[in-house]
C-alpha cells in the first residue's frame, strides 16, 4: 500500500497544484465570458507575458520588488489589451471580437518571439517555494503544496468581493444582462475594465506558480495551459467561479493521472476529448446557467 | 462585325500555331546551330571550346532545359566575336530559350482564339458573359507560368506564388465555414494534417519507405497512389473526419463549436504523434521522399480547380441555403432547411478542400510533420480570411497573396539590422518583420473589419463601374 502512494502520489500532487494553476488562469476566461460573451484567445499570452516580465525584471532587481511589479504590469497590460483590441468592437459581432482577440494573440507571441530572440529562458528561482519538500515518502517542491491552498484563498476573496462590494453586484448585473445594466446607469466600461485587472492579476500570481514548476519559459509556452484553463471553465460551466476552480483541478488531476499511466502524448488529447464529450452531453458545464434562445 | 470577329479569331489561331510549332521544333535545331556558329571548324582546334561543345550536345541528349542554357551560355561566351552569331542563330537562340513561355503563349492564344469563336457564334450576336473572365483567367496562368520561366523557379517571387496558391485554397475553405455558413470553426491545422499525412503516407516511393521509416521496419503501407489520386484521398479522409467530428459538434453553438474544434485539432495533432501509430504515420519523425512539384502551375490549377467548385457550390441552392443560415439561423430553419444537414455539408466540403491543401503545402515543403500544423496555423488562415473579407471569395485568394509575400518577402529587410548612411536604426533585428505585421494585421481587423472585399466579390462589372465616369458608360465606349 505505502509502495502504491509512494509511486502514485507525485502525480495526485503535481495534478492539485496544475489544476490550481489552471484555476487562476480559468478564473480569468470565465469572468470575462461571463461578462462579455468572449473567448480571451489572449489571455495564455498574458500568462506567458507575465513569465517574461518576471524573468526580465528578477535580472536587475531584488525579488521583494520584481514580484509585485510583474503583478502590476501584467495587469496594466490586460487593461490595455481591453481598451484597445475589445473597447472600439462592442457594437460589433461577436464574431469580430473573438478575431481580435486571436489577432492580439498572435500579436503578443511574435512581441515576446522578437525581445526574447525565439530562444528559451530561465525561470528565476523563487526562494522557498521552489524548494523540496518531502510528504509520505514523496518528494516534490514548496510550490506544489502552496499552489491549493494560494488558489483556493484568492478565490474565497474574489467570491466575496463579487458577493458583498458595489463593484461585484455590478459585475454580476452586468453578466446576467448587459443591456439592462447598461440602462440602469452601470458604467459597464468600468466593470469590464475591473473583470479584465482581477484576470489578468490571477493569471500573473498562476504564471509565477505555473513556472516555478518548470524551469523554462517560451514564447508558446502559454498557450496550451491557456487553451486547457478554458476547457475547465467550460467544464465546468462558463461563468461561474467555483465551477472553473473545480473543473479546473478535476483536469489538473485527471492530466497527471493519464501521465501516470504512461500516456503523456495523449495527456493534451484528453482534455479536449473531455471538453468535447462535456459539450454533448451537458453543454452548460457542471454549474453553468442554461441559456435559451429567444426569437 | 462578325467578319472582324472571325477575322480575329483566326489571326490568333495562326499565331499561335506559328508559336507552337516554332517552339517544339526548336530542340531539333539547336545542334545546327552550333555547326552554323562554327563554320571555320573552330572548336576542333581549341580543346576547352569542344569540351564546351560536348557539354552542350550532353544537356540536350539528357534534355535538361537549364542545363542546355547554362552550357550553351558558356559557348557563346568562349567565342572572340560574339558578332559572329548571325541573326537567324540568335532567333533560333531565343526560341529555344523561352519554348515553354512560346507554347504557353501559343496554347493560351489557341484559347483565345476558340473563345473568341465561341463568343462570335453566340445566338444573340454578342459576347457571351462567360468568356471575358475565363479569358482573363486563362491569361493569368499563361502569365504566371511565363513569369516562372523568366525568373527562374527558385525565386522568392515563385516561392510566394506557390505558397500564396495553396494558402489561398485553404483561406477559401475556410471562408466557406466561416464567412459563408456562419459557423466559427478553428479546426482547419487539425484537417490540413490529416490531408498532407494522407498525401505522404500513401504516396512515398516504395524504395524509399525502409529509410523514412527507418524506426518502424518500413512502415505498413508498401504501396504508392499516383499523385493525383493520393491529393483525392487526402480531401477524402480530411472530409471522413469531418463528418465524424460534425456528428456532435456542429449542434454546438459559435464559440462552443470554436473551441470544440480547436481542441479537435489538438487532438489529432497529437494522435498523428503517438508512437503507437509509428507504423503508419512514421511517429513524431519527419515523412518526407513523396512526389513534389517543381512548377508553380501545379499548384495554381490545383487550388483553382478547387476554389472554382467552392464558387460553383457557393452559388447553388446549397450556397444560399448556407447563407440564409449564416444570416438567420431560426429564420431558415422556418423557411425549410435542415440546418444540421446543411452545416454538415458545409463543413464536410470545407474540410476535404482544407485536406487537399494540407496535401498540396507538404508537397511544396518536401517534408512534413504534425507538430508543425498548431493552432497558429489555423489562426494565420482565419487572419487571411478576415483581411480578404469574411464572405468573399476572391477577397480571400488576394488576401492570401498579399499575406504570404508580406511575411515570407516584402518584410523581410525588418529582419535585418540597416543602417543609413551611418546611422544604425533601431529595433531592426530578427523577428521584428513579424512583430510589424502582426499591428499591421490588428489595424486591418480593428479599423478595416470588413477586410479588402466586406462580402462582394471582384468582378469585371464593378471594375468598368467604377472606372467609367457615368453610370453604364462603358457599354457605349
Amino acid at each position: 500500500m505505502s509502495d502504491f502512494i509512494r509511486a502514485n502520489l507525485p502525480y495526485l500532487l503535481a495534478g492539485i497544484s496544475v489544476g490550481g494553476q489552471y484555476a487562476l488562469i480559468a478564473i480569468g476566461y470565465t469572468m470575462v465570458y461571463g461578462i462579455l460573451r468572449l473567448i480571451n484567445f489572449a489571455h495564455g499570452d498574458i500568462f506567458t507575458v507575465a513569465a517574461y516580465l518576471m524573468v526580465y525584471m528578477n535580472a536587475t532587481m531584488p525579488l521583494y520588488i520584481s514580484l509585485p511589479l510583474t503583478a502590476v504590469i501584467t495587469v496594466l497590460l490586460g487593461f490595455a489589451v481591453e481598451r484597445v483590441a475589445y473597447k472600439p468592437l462592442r457594437d460589433a459581432p461577436r464574431m469580430s471580437i473573438m478575431i481580435s482577440a486571436i489577432g492580439v494573440s498572435y500579436l503578443l507571441q511574435n512581441l515576446m518571439w522578437y525581445v526574447t530572440g525565439g530562444l528559451a529562458k530561465q525561470y528565476p528561482v523563487i526562494p522557498w517555494i521552489s524548494s523540496s519538500v518531502t510528504l509520505l515518502g514523496a518528494t516534490t517542491k514548496m510550490v506544489t503544496l502552496v499552489t491549493p491552498v494560494l488558489t483556493l484563498v484568492l478565490v474565497l476573496l474574489l467570491t466575496q468581493l463579487i458577493r458583498h462590494t458595489k463593484i461585484g453586484m455590478a459585475m454580476r448585473a452586468v453578466s446576467k444582462d448587459f443591456e439592462t445594466s447598461k440602462l440602469m446607469g452601470i458604467k459597464i466600461n468600468g466593470v469590464i475594465s475591473v473583470t479584465f485587472v482581477i484576470g489578468s492579476f490571477l493569471a500573473a500570481v498562476g504564471s509565477m506558480l505555473y513556472f516555478s514548476n518548470y524551469t523554462a519559459v517560451t514564447p508558446t509556452a502559454g498557450a496550451m495551459p491557456g487553451l486547457k484553463a478554458f476547457v475547465a471553465a467550460v467544464f465546468g460551466g462558463i461563468g461561474s467561479i467555483p465551477g472553473a476552480v473545480i473543473g479546473a483541478f478535476i483536469i489538473g488531476i485527471a492530466e497527471n493521472i493519464i501521465k501516470a499511466m504512461g500516456l503523456t502524448t495523449f495527456s493534451d488529447a484528453f482534455t479536449f476529448a473531455l471538453l468535447i464529450i462535456i459539450l454533448i452531453f451537458k453543454p452548460t458545464g457542471l454549474f453553468g446557467e442554461a441559456v435559451h434562445e429567444k426569437v | 462585325m462578325k467578319t472582324v470577329k472571325i477575322i480575329l479569331a483566326a489571326l490568333l489561331i495562326l499565331c499561335a500555331a506559328v508559336l507552337v510549332i516554332a517552339a517544339e521544333s526548336s530542340k531539333d535545331k539547336l545542334p545546327g546551330l552550333l555547326e552554323r556558329m562554327d563554320a571555320q571548324g573552330a572548336a576542333a582546334q581549341d580543346t576547352k571550346m569542344q569540351k564546351a561543345k560536348d557539354r552542350v550536345l550532353d544537356a540536350l541528349a539528357e534534355g535538361s532545359r537549364e542545363k542546355v542554357l547554362r552550357s550553351l551560355e558558356r559557348y557563346l561566351d568562349g567565342w572572340p566575336d560574339r558578332l559572329d552569331t548571325g541573326g537567324t542563330v540568335a532567333r533560333e537562340l531565343f526560341v529555344y530559350r523561352n519554348r515553354p513561355s512560346l507554347t504557353a503563349a501559343g496554347l493560351f492564344l489557341l484559347l483565345a482564339g476558340a473563345l473568341l469563336l465561341g463568343a462570335v457564334f453566340d445566338r444573340t450576336g454578342k459576347i457571351r458573359k462567360a468568356a471575358l473572365p475565363a479569358l482573363l483567367i486563362g491569361l493569368l496562368y499563361a502569365g504566371v507560368y511565363i513569369l516562372e520561366s523568366v525568373v527562374g523557379s527558385g525565386t522568392m517571387l515563385i516561392t510566394v506564388l506557390k505558397k500564396g496558391a495553396i494558402y489561398a485554397l485553404v483561406a477559401v475553405a475556410m471562408n466557406l465555414l466561416n464567412g459563408f455558413t456562419g459557423l466559427f470553426s478553428l479546426g482547419q491545422a487539425g484537417f490540413m494534417l490529416i490531408g498532407a499525412y494522407t498525401f505522404a503516407i500513401f504516396t512515398i516511393e516504395t524504395q524509399s519507405r525502409a529509410q523514412v521509416y527507418q524506426y518502424y521496419d518500413g512502415g505498413l503501407v508498401q504501396f504508392a497512389l499516383p499523385t493525383l489520386a493520393a491529393l483525392a484521398l487526402a480531401g477524402a479522409a480530411a472530409a471522413f473526419f469531418a463528418f465524424l467530428i460534425g456528428l456532435p459538434v456542429l449542434r454546438l453553438k459559435s464559440d462552443y463549436l470554436a473551441i470544440a474544434t480547436l481542441g479537435f485539432a489538438e487532438i489529432i495533432r497529437a494522435v498523428f504523434q503517438y508512437d503507437g501509430l509509428g507504423p503508419i504515420t512514421n511517429g513524431s519523425n519527419l515523412l518526407r521522399k513523396y512526389p513534389t512539384f517543381d512548377t508553380v502551375l501545379f499548384p495554381f490549377l490545383v487550388a483553382g480547380a478547387c476554389v472554382a467548385f467552392i464558387a460553383l457550390v457557393i452559388h447553388s441552392t446549397y450556397g444560399r441555403s448556407f447563407k440564409a443560415i449564416r444570416d438567420d439561423e431560426v429564420a431558415a430553419e422556418a423557411m425549410g432547411i435542415n440546418l444540421f444537414r446543411h452545416k454538415q455539408l458545409a463543413f464536410v466540403i470545407s474540410s476535404f478542400f482544407a485536406g487537399v491543401g494540407g496535401a498540396l503545402l507538404a508537397m511544396y515543403q518536401t517534408t512534413v510533420q504534425a507538430a508543425a500544423f498548431t493552432s497558429a496555423m489555423t489562426y494565420e488562415i482565419l487572419l487571411i480570411v478576415v483581411i480578404g473579407g469574411m464572405g468573399s471569395l476572391t477577397g480571400s485568394v488576394m488576401a492570401s497573396f498579399l499575406f504570404i509575400a508580406a511575411s515570407e518577402w516584402w518584410l523581410r529587410f525588418l529582419d535585418n539590422e540597416q543602417a543609413i548612411g551611418s546611422f544604425q536604426l533601431p529595433l531592426m533585428r530578427s523577428g521584428f518583420r513579424m512583430v510589424v505585421f502582426s499591428v499591421i494585421i490588428m489595424a486591418v481587423v480593428l479599423f478595416y473589419r470588413r477586410g479588402i472585399m466586406g462580402d462582394k466579390e471582384l468582378s469585371l462589372k464593378r471594375i468598368a463601374r467604377r472606372l467609367s465616369p457615368r453610370k453604364g458608360g462603358g457599354a457605349n465606349g
